[in-house]
């Protein structure tokens, strides 16, 4: 009986003195956290992967002022141009209206396209849950283009007369977007093209794609991403390749650096995704060498 | 058997009587200050909670890094997934002892030792701290410093301009008595 008591009077000192370390102290405190959604955060770190938009959309009140450039040389080569033969700037314009909706438009230099688009984030992935595995965003873009050449030839849409040459695009996007873990993130995005002119001889104005892609942290601030483009109904009049692009993003402080390698050499969605015209390699015209600097700037500051 | 069931009776008591003297503070205020050449960096977190047990001069503090707000959100991404990783490691803790009783006089000043633990990485600190006692509360505010590169956030060589090497840490916490018990 005594051995018993002893035992007991053990037990229960050795029970109260763990109760009263600090250590409890915090375990009383994580009682008290209240229980609200947790959301991921950087499932990408930048609002485009690197041919097309991630699921990201910036904070309220982020300016994004963005250069992106592709760099190619011509097959033939005869042209003296400095580090690559020709290049396509795009220079652009985001604005977050709220954190959830960014409007944003552009202008290519070498393929004279005007851009814009919309883009509204309305599912969010959930981190604390399982309720919510996917962050989900709606995209819409639209383009235009005058494609009138001094031949009046157009490859994809044939005969293009001076009243006709306006072309105008439109690129619906659903973006799923998935971070499975600190450093992977993948995303979809089932894409609708559709454009005011049918391709000549196939007689399709619209086009269905699926869009792939994703980033792998290789450090704090760099990341590898990759992203590739399948079409499901290609112009069959004219050999037309899938877009594909690997490459890094690198993040410095309000600056977000891009390197790629690809082989789309336009901007507009609707134009590298159904109208690449060459495969990825890296012989002359079909490599392309792409940078892309954007520089984040915040219109609004919170109040602390 | 007896003898058993008045140390039970007891240390009931004085469990109970023990619990009375803690105060929580479930919206303290913590901020941290980065002077550097390039641009100074501030945030704060308004959802810091914190214990105080009197009794056995225990304090704990503890808060969610995603709680900090930033002047600019996109510092706010930033330190969560660059810098303190707060996927991995989503708490700051503090836990540490008062070295003194606290008497009923106005402000004072009391110095308290403890383990801050940060990004995984556990380090002692000294807190001067300022205890005051109104009624039905005590306010503790105070300020130290904590060094960067203790705590295993890595600053890249080309940003080390925007980020200072020591971080100002300011804390507010008014505690009440803690009731749930």
């Amino acid at each position: 009986m005594k051995i018993i008591n002893q035992k007991y009077i053990a037990l229960y000192i050795l029970f109260t003195s763990t109760i009263c370390s600090a250590q409890n102290l915090l375990k009383e405190l994580d009682k008290e956290y209240p229980d609200t959604p947790t959301y991921e955060i950087a499932t990408f770190k930048t609002t485009r992967i690197g041919l097309s938009h991630s699921i990201e959309t910036r904070k309220k009140g982020a300016l994004e002022i963005s250069m992106f450039n592709r760099f190619w040389n011509r097959p033939q080569g005869g042209k003296q141009g400095f580090l690559a033969d020709e290049v396509n700037i795009r220079l652009g314009l985001d604005y977050a209206f709220t954190d959830n909706f960014t409007a944003g438009i552009g202008y290519g230099t070498y393929d004279k396209i005007t851009d814009g688009f919309i883009k509204y984030k309305f599912v969010r992935q959930r981190k604390d849950s399982k309720k919510s595995p996917f962050s989900i965003a709606f995209y819409q873009e639209a383009s235009f283009r005058n494609i009138y050449s001094e031949t009046g030839m157009n490859p994809f849409y044939g005969t293009v007369t001076k009243d006709n040459s306006k072309l105008y695009g439109f690129t619906s996007q659903f973006i799923i977007a998935r971070k499975f873990n600190t450093k992977f993130s993948a995303q979809i995005s089932p894409t609708f093209i559709t454009r005011n002119k049918s391709f000549a001889q196939d007689d399709i104005k619209s086009q269905f794609a699926l869009g792939m892609g994703a980033r792998y942290k290789v450090g704090h601030h760099v990341s590898i991403v990759s992203e590739y483009y399948a079409n499901f109904n290609p112009v069959k009049s004219v050999t037309t390749y899938n877009p594909f692009m690997i490459g890094v993003n690198w993040e410095l402080s309000h600056l977000l650096l891009q390197f790629q390698m690809t082989n789309a050499r336009n901007f507009a969605k609707d134009a590298f995704i159904g109208q690449t015209t060459n495969n990825f390699n890296f012989h002359d015209g079909n490599f392309h060498f792409g940078f892309n600097a954007t520089f984040v700037l915040h219109t609004s500051k919170n109040k602390l | 058997m007896n003898k058993l069931k008045l140390l039970l009776i007891f240390s009931i008591f004085s469990l109970g009587n023990s619990v009375a003297q803690q105060f929580i503070a479930r919206q303290g205020q913590v901020t941290f200050f980065s002077y550097a050449s390039v641009e100074n960096i501030e945030a704060k977190n308004n959802q810091v909670l914190s214990i105080l047990d009197f009794d056995k001069k225990e304090i704990a503090a503890s808060m969610l890094m995603r709680a900090f707000v930033f002047k600019k959100d996109l510092m706010h991404e930033h330190f969560n997934d660059s810098y303190i990783e707060s996927d991995l490691y989503p708490k700051a803790t503090f836990e540490g002892f008062l070295l003194e009783g606290l008497e009923n006089a106005g402000p004072q000043t009391q110095l308290i030792k403890g383990k801050v633990t940060i990004h995984g990485i556990t380090k002692d600190v000294d807190i001067k701290t300022t205890i005051q006692k109104t009624p039905e509360s005590y306010n503790l505010t105070g300020e130290f410093n904590l060094t960067v590169n203790d705590f295993n956030i890595k600053i890249p060589p080309i940003l080390s301009k925007n980020i200072a090497k020591i971080v100002l840490v300011k804390f507010n916490f008014q505690y009440l008595p803690h009731e749930n018990n």
